[in-house]
């Protein structure tokens, strides 16, 4: 289970998160929706440590992540693909699936060999293409690769930062479906940020609606996809 | 004939070293975004050390090593008692910015040189010393026949060279190469693969201070030890890495060569006092055609 308490995050004197509270039950998708600019990219940022938070915590299984450096929290176990099919252009599909597995690759070396072959079932294209340099890959091919470097770290917590950004419906829809598969078998907790209100909420269990960096709604995500007032007012349709 | 092939062997045994000097450089400007003006400053207190150990009995090879050694250490000091601390968080806004943050680590190598010469000096005076090699520098005979190359240069060629195999295999094959990679490229990726960005960027700074050291090595024999003879290596292995791209190994190698033939055949068939002129004739026209250099990506930088 991650608890987020209070949490205070700000880029020089702009606050951009405002004491958010909220929980992701364990194995349960739960998505964060809101406007642009509401918060939900640093919201993930800060659970990964790459942004500092000001005041407030962090806590994931038993203890907190405030503090630690990103490379700890990531071998704790939690994952983050963040904005933009986060991959390196001048590196192989090999070499950035690789990548994320490279701080296990002493202790589970038999276990990582799977995990890269489990990638490339989920993904067959990526198979297909893992001598090319990653910059030579479409869109959604890139989205695939920035995940399976992710999966590979054999996460207990999935942050997933707009993973439908720029791409075409039915890549959003077989990309949501995977992931929604790994939650279901796997007992994985993913935290799916998204400003496509509609496609995420029809995954999740959870919904945090988020505005201005504070929460406005955290409900079962059917109750919130139900509240005609909530999305007109904060999601604008 | 011989005259060409002599300029030949000695420009690719030359080259050989400027290649490791732009090794060493690019290590370092890739790995933590820093030109090391005093990475020539630990090549030539590592040689000093080996040197002193040599005068005092031991054999080449173990000074050769434990020169090396010494080459790691400084490397991984610069880092980890400099550098990183400078990386920190800044108090002052005109400090933190990113003309700034580039700027501060530059003047503080050219620091850490100007320390390393004077301690230098102190330590072991300031008069220039002769350093031995391991094998001949007159021309190898065979058969009576003296060759247009000397064993020293087949010596260096050859360790470079097997430097240059080792690096290579380091870097594609190794998972800490892939990682050291992955860090120079993308360090919020990597940050985000579990990858110790802090460590390998130290680890950068070690390799680089390996190569350096190495390179102090082989071309001491040819230019007498003093604290600030090895200063010229670095402009002359600086401009290897412009030309064959700051952000390319494989670039800084090649330029090391180039420069190292141009330098040799215009020693050989002009005169020595154009090599200057020849070396900056180069660079205008690669910065004018490239500016990016040879095998450098394109990548506009923005201050």
């Amino acid at each position: 289970m991650l608890k987020v308490e209070n949490l205070v995050t700000e880029y020089g004197s702009v606050r951009a998160l405002d004491g958010i509270s909220f929980t992701a039950q364990a194995g349960k998708i739960t998505t964060v929706i809101g406007a642009n600019g509401a918060g939900k990219s640093t919201l993930l940022r800060t659970i990964s440590g790459l942004e500092r938070a000001k005041s407030g915590d962090i806590t994931w299984a038993d203890g907190t992540l405030i503090g630690k450096s990103t490379e700890a929290i990531v071998r704790s176990g939690i994952a983050h693909v963040p904005e933009g099919h986060a991959v390196i252009s001048q590196l192989t599909v090999a070499e950035n699936i690789a990548m994320g597995a490279l701080f296990r690759r002493r202790k589970h070396k038999n276990d990582v060999k799977l995990a890269i072959e489990e990638a490339y079932e989920l993904f067959p294209r990526l198979a297909e293409r893992n001598k090319q340099l990653a910059g030579s890959l479409s869109g959604g091919e890139r989205q695939m690769l920035a995940i399976s470097r992710a999966l590979v770290s054999r996460p207990k917590l999935l942050l997933l930062d707009e993973p439908s950004l720029g791409l075409a419906p039915l890549i959003v829809e077989q990309i949501i479906q995977t992931i929604d598969d790994l939650c279901r078998k796997s007992g994985l907790t993913v935290l799916l940020v998204e400003q496509n209100a509609n496609t995420a909420l029809a995954v999740a269990d959870y919904g945090v609606l988020l505005s201005l960096g504070k929460v406005v709604a955290n409900l079962p995500a059917a109750e919130l996809k139900a509240d005609a007032s909530l999305r007109a007012a904060y999601l604008g349709y | 004939m011989d005259q060409f092939l002599s300029a030949l062997f000695a420009g690719t045994s030359r080259g050989a070293i400027y290649a490791l000097v732009a090794l060493g450089l690019v290590l370092v400007w890739r790995g933590a975004g820093v030109i090391n003006f005093a990475q020539m400053g630990q090549a030539m207190f590592s040689t000093y050390v080996a040197s002193t150990l040599i005068m005092n009995g031991y054999s080449y090879w173990v000074a050769f090593f434990v020169a090396l050694v010494v080459g790691i250490i400084l490397g991984a000091a610069v880092d980890l008692i400099v550098m990183r601390p400078l990386s920190g968080k800044r108090s002052s806004a005109m400090l933190s910015s990113p003309a700034m943050r580039g700027t501060i680590p530059v003047i503080a190598s050219l620091g850490i040189l100007g320390i390393l010469q004077a301690v230098a000096g102190m330590i072991w005076a300031a008069e220039e010393r002769g350093f031995p090699t391991p094998v001949n520098t007159l021309g190898l005979s065979i058969n009576g026949n003296v060759m247009p190359f000397t064993p020293f240069d087949l010596f260096v060629i050859g360790i470079v060279l097997i430097t240059l195999a080792i690096t290579t295999i380091f870097f594609q094959r190794t998972g800490m190469g892939l990682a050291m990679r992955a860090s120079a490229l993308s360090p919020e990726v990597a940050k985000l693969s579990g990858i110790r960005t802090s460590s390998v960027r130290t680890l950068s700074w070690a390799i680089s201070g390996a190569a350096s050291s190495l390179a102090g090595l082989l071309v001491t024999p040819s230019a007498n030890l003093s604290p600030n003879t090895l200063d010229l290596i670095l402009i002359i292995g600086f401009t290897a890495t412009v030309i064959g791209g700051l952000d390319s190994l494989p670039g800084g190698v090649l330029g090391g060569f180039i420069l190292g033939l141009v330098i040799s055949f215009v020693n050989v068939y002009d005169s020595p006092s154009d090599v200057f002129l020849a070396i900056l004739a180069l660079l205008l026209l690669v910065l004018l055609v490239r500016p990016q250099g040879i095998l450098g990506s394109k990548e506009v930088r923005r201050v």
